[in-house]
């Protein structure tokens, strides 16, 4: 070949945007108090949209070098594709910078490792009977997206990862108390050796187990709960969900539907958020937007696409891995703290019940509202103290009703849980289903 | 019945060239140092489509390309991912630095069940070809569903995906295997939706398989019902809260024995943990005489179907339950070798990037003597019919699942529609809960897979006859 296929591009379809990506990654993980893993991974991928006759395709290969291939084969699926009636991102600049760790480029394996074993001795002191687990993982990553609209951006991304975990799997009880977090930084080993601290003081309370009946309860969710009781709003706020009439919020932009201490933010900025960038999954920068205010619908997440066909502004909301075409997605969802100490919203959970982990909620009809699962590690609350845990119930509420008359309290602390940086919540007139 | 080979469909020469590499790759696994070495090399092609309301959203072809080194040295794992072909003998030094490290840091030691090695070529057996049907012909086939569903007066919305993959697979490891395999996976989903009143609800069907793509013709039944079902469920009520006896449909129950059990019977929760090695000790009554659980790698056809797992150990069909007694477990080499039990032939990995682990392949309850529907719905004063599912969840010891769709069963009859049941359950209050096992074994596939560690979706297939449950919590208003 004499000149590269991909240079010709412009010449050869009406319009594209080419998405590659690359990173690297190193996970340590230690499982049931022994070293099960040590795993390096290398991954890159070159994804690219052609449009041609005013229809899009859409190819992708992880095969290095295989542009000119991946290309041909967008612009062959473009006469099936869908119609191109919205513009790859043009050019454009973000003022905004962000954090990037070098240190996550290249681990230290054995350090790693070394981690790993102090966290299973802090376990140990504190729940001897308990099993360690520990996952540690971090790297680096490059995109860069390029489109006919004349963008050109680069990102480059660090991240790091802990999970760690205290369990027991014994007749009639199988339990597992964790702490988990990511970040776009090298996290101190002093923090992950505390959460696992963490992890096994709660995994000394949730030994012993408190009856529970089915009823109507005070629930105080932890920032880990709390996110499935969330779903439902980020499925709503979808815009592929608004474009296809499916969310019941197509109409309501500017409605109160919340109790007004309920502020939902998404902050691709967010210094600690593992989350965001400058840029989306299409090369728009991205902004800082509310999607609920004080309880009112404020925002959609769009791509390109959905906010097109809705006759919205574009939101910078793309999200996609390289081998996937965008979908709108959020950064980093950062909901406003409360009024109340965690430890008097505990007080005023009074005897009631703390739910920390749900199980099996995504297959709850969100867009209903509906999140049911069962409760995996909830605790039953005497007096404001947590007593022991509450096994085989099972939760049922309605996202859209709980949250907008039924909040008691919202907590000044906060936590990351994946990327949503999330308060814990006191709701009344939970209804519990148990045997 | 023809063998094909697979078709090269972007323009360059991108297929893994076999000549040469059988040598390369066995000659690097034997020299390595390791103790223990494989090496696995991949190359995808995957067609996919996906419909939602009246467009059709996506249509792509996608090349899925790298490999793996895993070693063993001194019973620690190295284990390294990569695209590029070019540096493979500096990757398996890669893998071994890590492996000795490991072993250097840990006293603990992996011992991996001993097999006999083998060398195979696998070359696809296909009823009929995805390859072989233009993008066109599928395009045109699946909209006309699209079209069919949103035809339906009430319905507001659609969503249909379906894709094909076809995998060369190349494994060579130090014991002596040499594999050299094609693989086909196909699946579809397919959804209707209805919003009225703020309330939106789903009716949706499901196809998948290995080797067949007519299965994937002639749904135009399904798809009504699918429409039907969406329509109903909108202006169904939300089941009420409480304790049942449920009645699972063949695909519930599929869903319910592989979230309950299957996962139990991993043999990685198992081969580390002394506590659940007790739990689970073989001889253990879990139900009643009429309960058989196993999983089976032997289904041609299935998407479950496999003749050797990703450790190269030939597949087999695994009874984990017989006559209510557990007697078995999913094994990789490594879980068999630290219990001092055979290798089963579950060691799985999703793609190249991931080291494989136990998973399942078809995870199934087996006929039992309590008859049909009718037979197993008589005596119920008070229950729900499930059927079909949304999904589900297990920890282990407690699960979550919903079904697709539901009716209440008042006095031995089905009764009216309810929307939106989640069933959450102890497993083994709920084995030794089932009440009845129909005789009507069923299994049916769809377009997702399970999930585990990280890696999802991985192609199985559960199957069941209709099962009935007593004293099941349901969440509901």
């Amino acid at each position: 070949m004499v000149k590269k296929f991909t240079e010709n591009l412009t010449s050869l379809c009406d319009a594209f945007e080419m998405f590659k990506a690359s990173g690297k990654t190193t996970t340590v993980a230690f499982e049931n108090d022994r070293l099960t893993e040590i795993r390096q991974g290398e991954s890159a991928g070159v994804s690219i949209r052609a449009v041609k006759g005013g229809k899009i395709g859409f190819s992708y290969s992880s095969k290095p070098g295989e542009v000119d291939e991946t290309a041909a084969a967008a612009i062959r699926m473009a006469p099936y594709g869908k119609p191109y009636n919205f513009a790859f991102a043009p050019k454009q600049k973000s003022k905004h910078t962000r954090t990037y760790d070098k240190r996550c480029e290249k681990l230290n394996v054995e350090k790693l490792v070394g981690t790993c074993l102090k966290v299973k001795d802090a376990i140990k002191a504190i729940a001897p009977e308990a099993m360690a687990e520990c996952s540690l993982s971090g790297g680096s990553s490059n995109t860069r997206i390029e489109t006919s609209g004349g963008q050109d951006c680069a990102e480059q991304e660090s991240s790091f990862s802990y999970a760690v975990a205290a369990k027991i799997t014994e007749e009639g009880n199988f339990l597992s108390t964790y702490r988990f977090r990511s970040g776009n930084e090298l996290i101190d080993e002093d923090e992950i050796v505390r959460e696992a601290q963490e992890a096994a003081r709660d995994f000394l309370l949730a030994r012993k187990n408190a009856p529970v009946k089915a009823g109507k309860f005070r629930v105080l969710f932890s920032p880990d709960a709390l996110i499935d009781i969330l779903m439902p709003i980020g499925v709503s706020v979808n815009g592929l969900n608004i474009e296809k009439k499916t969310s019941r919020w197509v109409n309501s932009l500017g409605e109160k539907l919340f109790d007004e201490r309920l502020t939902l933010v998404d902050d691709p900025f967010h210094e600690e958020g593992p989350s965001g960038g400058l840029y989306d999954g299409e090369g728009l920068v991205t902004q800082k937007r509310a999607l609920i205010e004080k309880g009112v619908l404020k925002g959609f997440l769009h791509t390109l696409s959905t906010a097109k066909a809705c006759g919205h502004e574009p939101t910078g909301n793309a999200q996609r891995g390289v081998s996937s075409v965008p979908m709108p997605g959020n950064h980093n969802i950062i909901m406003a703290a409360g009024d109340v100490a965690l430890s008097k919203l505990m007080k005023d959970c009074e005897d009631g019940l703390y739910i920390d982990q749900m199980l099996g909620t995504f297959t709850s009809n969100f867009l209903a509202g509906q999140v049911s699962g069962n409760v995996s590690l909830g605790y039953a609350v005497k007096g404001g103290e947590r007593i022991g845990r509450v096994k085989n119930c099972a939760l049922n509420v309605n996202t859209f009703d709980l949250l907008k008359g039924h909040i008691v309290g919202i907590s000044k602390e906060r936590e990351w849980v994946g990327s949503a940086y999330l308060p814990w919540v006191l709701v009344e007139d939970v209804s519990i289903s148990a045997r | 019945m023809k063998t094909l080979e697979p078709q090269t469909r972007v323009t360059s020469k991108s297929t893994l060239d076999q000549r040469g590499l059988k040598s390369q790759l066995t000659e690097l696994v034997k020299r390595s140092g390791a103790d223990y070495a494989e090496i696995r090399l991949e190359d995808s092609r995957e067609t996919a489509l996906s419909f939602m309301g009246k467009n059709l959203e996506n249509v792509s072809e996608a090349h899925l390309y790298g490999g793996n080194v895993r070693v063993l040295v001194n019973g620690c794992w190295g284990f390294v991912t990569f695209n590029s072909l070019d540096e493979l003998e500096e990757r398996v030094k890669e893998a071994v630095r890590n492996a000795k490290l490991a072993a250097r840091l840990m006293n603990d030691k992996s011992v991996l069940a001993p097999i006999t090695p083998v060398e195979d070529t696998v070359r696809l057996d296909l009823i009929a070809d995805p390859r072989q049907v233009s993008l066109e012909d599928k395009i045109s086939l699946f909209g006309g569903y699209n079209e069919r569903i949103l035809g339906r007066k009430g319905i507001t919305s659609s969503a249909i995906r379906y894709f094909d993959r076809c995998t060369r697979l190349y494994y060579a490891n130090s014991d002596g295997t040499w594999l050299d395999r094609e693989l086909m996976d196909m699946g579809c989903g397919i959804s209707a939706l209805a919003v009225k009143n703020g309330i939106t609800a789903r009716g949706s069907t499901t196809q998948g398989g290995r080797n067949n793509f007519g299965l994937f013709r002639n749904l135009e039944s399904e798809v009504d019902q699918a429409a039907k079902d969406a329509l109903e469920a909108v202006d169904a009520p939300v089941v009420k809260g409480g304790t049942y006896t449920v009645i699972c449909d063949p695909h519930l129950a599929g869903v319910f024995v592989h979230e309950a059990f299957g996962h139990l019977s991993e043999g990685d929760n198992i081969a580390d943990d002394p506590r659940m090695q007790q739990v689970l000790k073989l001889g253990r009554k879990f139900g009643g005489d009429y309960l058989n659980i196993y999983d089976t790698g032997l289904d041609v056809g299935l998407r479950g179907y496999l003749k050797y797992d990703d450790e190269g150990v030939p597949t087999q069909r695994t009874d984990l339950i017989k006559d209510g007694v557990l007697c078995g477990r999913l094994h990789s080499r490594e879980t068999a070798g630290r219990m001092g039990e055979q290798p089963t032939g579950n060691a799985r990995a999703l793609t190249y990037r991931f080291p494989p682990i136990p998973r399942m392949r078809n995870t199934c309850i087996g006929n039992g003597p309590h008859g049909k529907l009718e037979d197993l719905i008589k005596d119920v004063k008070e229950g729900v019919y499930a059927l079909d599912s949304a999904g589900g969840q297990t920890n282990g010891e407690l699960f979550t699942f919903t079904a697709g769709k539901a009716y209440m069963i008042r006095n031995g009859k089905i009764a009216e529609r309810v929307r939106d049941v989640t069933i959450g359950g102890n497993v083994f209050d709920t084995l030794r809960n089932i009440t009845g096992v129909g005789g009507d074994y069923h299994v049916r596939d769809g377009a997702g897979g399970c999930g585990k560690a990280g890696q999802m979706p991985l192609p199985v297939s559960h199957g069941s006859p209709h099962i009935r449950i007593k004293d099941v919590v349901i969440g509901g208003k």
